[in-house]
């Protein structure tokens, strides 16, 4: 402090390192999340039991990986007495950490489906219902890289994508209805579809929230970036 | 990220733990032996005194202590009316009349008139005497000597520091010579001292440390003060001489009060005396009440200004009480000082010889320590033992005065 | 507890009840000889709330305390430009005592520093240089009980002060204070010598007496800080400039989300 040194000294190094910490565990958790999204839905396009059984055992690890972060965030504020950003960024870590899950949980969702539906052949072949997924996990993937970054300008912008991902929920939604109104038998099948394209929206929504958290961290302003679907919260009955 | 990692340069100690702890070993020989050689000093101080305050003693009477028996009765063991007898019967009438009118035989006590029977009739005399050491180790050797060349002399082991010693005027006369006139002066001289100097002293420091401000006048007092502590004693005598026994002679004599007789008067008084000591202790007091208010912590003094007080209610409540003990301390120190001083009471005149006591401020007087020189300057060893036993009483005279400070200051400082 | 003690008490809050700021600065620098501590400082302090003032080292946080009721005055060479407005009035007018600026804004040290007298004195000699007339017992009890310390000491009244623990010396140091009725008390780091036990005891009290007293405290402790105030202030120094109020704000506010980015790097000990 004496010393007038232009550059500023880092202090605080074990603190910093503990955060960088947090935030790659983070990462990992994300990729995890991801990755089970996209198998589950590639298993109920080829109704794969065996994957979607694999699912589930990649969700107990989700699961397990939330709680250590979990812990690992208390221990942090505990010893580190984080204050203002840090203080932000550890809430949010410790929200984003249960968004991520509850992610997880959507992909534990479609593959329960799956084994659910057991011998019953797909009502029609998945096209929209992939595609959700992968606009999902990829709108995911960025808003992590946007939270990491701590990057507002992209945190701000990705929510907006959520509307493609309503239309795709939509077009399916539709495409599903008008199957049941022609053999209304399908309604079993046709119920199953609709669910998992449900969990998919809900993905989306909840990246939503990761943006949230990315501009408060940044801002300390917390607010609906996007006040979404009250009818999806409705129809919120997923496994 | 963590910045240029550091190269370590090679580093290596040599093994000089016992040279180190030698080193240190021969500095507390060097401090041991200071002190050996300064308890030493004191050691040989004392026993050089206590060697020559008591020891045998040859006395030789002049008159026949043996003829002065009365209905066979012992000059030792009269009473004062037989007393009186045998002085009236070998004293010319004139010189027993002298007697009487400097203090009537009714209020003399049976004591005094002894005293004067031995003085006047019997007179004593010491015709040889030794030191404490040799009376203690060649015991045999002295009383075989004394039979031989005084077979008529009286062999006594006297201790010269007695309570006639305490109770004695001065006098020619070393076997009846006391210290009471001296003793008496010094207490005197002393009293008038901490009257002057303490509370001057006190108030000098509490204006100069609370008050005064940091300007270039204080300074230079302040560094004057300081001067004065170290200025040779004899300075003030010279001092005191001007001022106070010169120029305020009126008042130190006591005529300005009509207390002395305006013809006799002269300012070598108690007074005079008093008052040049107070000026030569005045700066040490000063200095040391200094201390002992500095040494108060700043936090007291603001605890009081935070609730309010003013300066003098914190000062007087709160940094008074506290410096007591140091200023106690300072002033004992000086005290000290004083009461050993000879110089400067020489310079403005001190009695060297003076046979009666000190009645008042205005009176002529003697110190311990005069005593003590003029004892010391004269010929007979007598005197000098004399002069051991007045430092023994000067010495217990100091550690009286000092006990009563310590006294004094631990119940100050004991309050909390 | 008295009705001399209530009386004086209702007629205070009556008197200050008001304005909401009890204290403010305008324009105010203080100087030590031709070194400026504080510089230009502009703040309120809103009544009956804890004001924290943080800081690093040696931006004059303890100068700017010091300041409102004129204890820097004591230190040689210090003078002050600009005002301190209590209610309204300067308190450096020429016609103010600063003796009477110090009757009505109390102050508590770092260091404890009760007198070394017994704990009654210790309470009791503020009010009586004040000229108090009411049942000193009374006053002694309240003030104690205020402090949190009655139940500690009372027993123990003619102890000296001085053989109390650390904590308790400090909060009979506060009761001292409040003995003789101030309206502001400033509280210069009055925790930084205690244990973490004694520290919350203190700041407790803290708390507690916010609601009948307007309390300025200077801190290291920036936890400290969060926990008892309801306003912060942060000041900084650095090489070209003294020290200077970088953001007061609502406690919340400033250590959740700080306007300023040196208040952030403050808080979050990132300070380079």
């Amino acid at each position: 402090m004496d010393d007038k040194s232009k550059e500023t000294p880092v202090l605080r190094k074990t603190f910093e390192n503990e955060l960088q910490q947090l935030k790659d565990e983070i990462l990992l958790l994300g990729s995890m999340v991801e990755q089970s999204i996209l198998e589950s839905v590639e298993a109920l396009k080829k109704r794969d039991i065996p994957a979607a059984e694999r699912i589930l055992e990649l969700d107990k690890k989700v699961n397990a990986k939330r709680y250590a972060i979990e812990n690992q965030v208390m221990i942090v504020i505990a010893t580190q007495q984080p204050m203002a950003h840090d203080l932000r960024l550890l809430a949010s870590i410790m929200e984003i950490n249960g968004e991520l899950e509850r992610m997880g949980d959507y992909a534990k969702g479609i593959a329960t489906i799956n084994i659910r539906m057991g011998e019953q052949a797909l009502l029609k072949p998945l096209i929209d219902i992939p595609r959700m997924a992968q606009k999902g996990v990829d709108m995911l993937h960025r808003a992590l890289t946007a939270f990491i970054n701590e990057d507002v300008e992209a945190a701000r912008l990705i929510p907006a994508e959520d509307d493609e991902v309503d239309a795709l929920y939509n077009q399916v939604y539709r495409e599903l209805i008008t199957l049941i109104i022609q053999d209304p038998t399908s309604i079993e099948r046709a119920n199953w579809l609709l669910w998992a394209a449900h969990n998919l929206e809900r993905v989306a929504d909840r990246v939503t929230n990761i943006c949230e958290r990315t501009i408060f961290i940044a801002t300390g302003k917390i607010k609906d970036i996007r006040s979404s679907d009250d009818e999806a919260q409705k129809l919120k009955n997923s496994p | 990220m963590n910045g240029p990692s550091i190269q370590k340069p090679e580093i290596e100690f040599t093994d000089n733990i016992r040279d180190r702890n030698r080193y240190g070993r021969l500095w507390v020989y060097i401090f041991r032996f200071s002190t050996i050689i300064g308890i030493i000093a004191l050691a040989t101080l004392l026993f050089n005194i206590i060697n020559q305050s008591s020891g045998y003693v040859v006395y030789e009477a002049k008159g026949d202590p043996a003829a002065l028996t009365l209905d066979g009765v012992p000059i030792e063991e009269q009473t004062k009316d037989q007393l009186m007898r045998v002085l009236s019967s070998h004293l010319s009438k004139g010189a027993y009349s002298k007697l009487d009118r400097t203090k009537p035989f009714a209020e003399r006590s049976r004591n005094d008139v002894y005293d004067l029977v031995v003085e006047r009739i019997v007179k004593y005399e010491v015709v040889d005497s030794w030191l404490l050491w040799d009376s203690l180790t060649r015991k045999d050797e002295i009383t075989a000597a004394v039979e031989e060349e005084y077979p008529e002399a009286l062999l006594r082991f006297d201790v010269w520091i007695n309570s006639d010693f305490l109770r004695r005027p001065q006098s020619s006369n070393p076997v009846i010579a006391g210290v009471r006139t001296a003793v008496l002066g010094s207490l005197w001289t002393i009293g008038i001292t901490i009257l002057f100097a303490f509370p001057l002293g006190v108030m000098a420091a509490i204006y100069l440390t609370e008050y005064a401000g940091d300007s270039w006048a204080n300074r230079i007092i302040q560094t004057n003060i300081n001067n004065l502590a170290g200025v040779p004693s004899i300075i003030y005598g010279i001092l005191g001489l001007a001022i106070f026994v010169r120029a305020l002679e009126p008042l130190t004599s006591g005529t300005l009060f009509g207390v002395t007789d305006p013809t006799s008067a002269n300012g070598r008084t108690i007074l005079s005396a008093g008052l040049t000591l107070g000026l030569l202790v005045l700066p040490l007091i000063i200095i040391n009440a200094q201390e002992a208010i500095r040494a108060v912590p700043n936090s007291l003094r603001h605890a009081g200004y935070g609730l309010g007080a003013t300066k003098w209610q914190t000062v007087w409540s709160h940094v008074l009480p506290n410096a007591i003990p140091g200023i106690l301390t300072g002033t004992i120190l000086a005290i000290s000082r004083a009461i050993g001083e000879t110089a400067p009471l020489v310079v403005i005149g001190a009695s060297t010889v003076i046979y009666f006591d000190p009645e008042g401020p205005f009176s002529k007087f003697t110190t311990l320590p005069i005593q003590i020189y003029q004892w010391t300057s004269r010929p007979q060893d007598e005197f000098r033992f004399l002069a051991a036993a007045a430092i023994l009483v000067l010495l217990a005279l100091l550690l009286t005065l000092n006990a009563v400070a310590v006294l004094l200051r631990n119940r100050y400082s004991r309050r909390y | 507890m008295t009705h001399t003690i209530e009386k004086i008490k209702t007629q205070r809050i009556k008197v200050s009840e008001k304005l909401v700021y009890v204290l403010e600065t305008k324009k105010l620098n203080i100087y030590y000889d031709d070194f400026r501590a504080i510089s230009e400082v502009n703040m309120k302090i809103e009544r009956n709330k804890v004001t924290a003032i943080i800081g690093p080292s040696g931006c004059g946080k303890s100068t700017l305390l010091r300041s409102f009721n004129r204890m820097n005055e004591l230190v040689q060479g210090s003078r002050i430009s600009g005002e301190v407005l209590f209610h309204g009035q300067n308190l450096y007018a020429p016609d103010v005592d600063p003796v009477e600026v110090r009757h009505r804004i109390g102050m508590v040290f770092q260091k404890p520093n009760p007198f070394p007298k017994s704990i009654y004195e210790n309470i009791a000699w503020g009010a009586r240089v004040h000229g108090f007339k009411g049942n000193m017992d009374e006053l002694v009890e309240y003030s104690l009980r205020q402090a949190a310390l009655w139940e500690e000491v009372k027993d123990i009244l003619d102890h000296s002060g001085l053989a109390l623990s650390g904590g308790q010396q400090q909060r009979l140091c506060i009761a001292r204070a409040l003995a003789v009725q101030p309206e502001v008390i400033l509280m210069d780091e009055p925790a930084s010598a205690l244990d973490p036990i004694s520290t919350l005891h203190i700041e407790d009290l803290i708390r507690e007496l916010s609601n009948h007293y307007t309390i300025l405290i200077v801190t290291h402790n920036m936890q400290q800080a969060a926990r008892v105030s309801d306003f912060t202030a942060f000041f900084n120094m650095n090489g070209d400039r003294s020290g200077y109020l970088v953001e007061y704000d609502n406690t919340n506010q400033l250590f959740t989300m700080p306007k300023n980015k040196l208040t952030e790097d403050y808080i979050t000990g990132r300070f380079g």
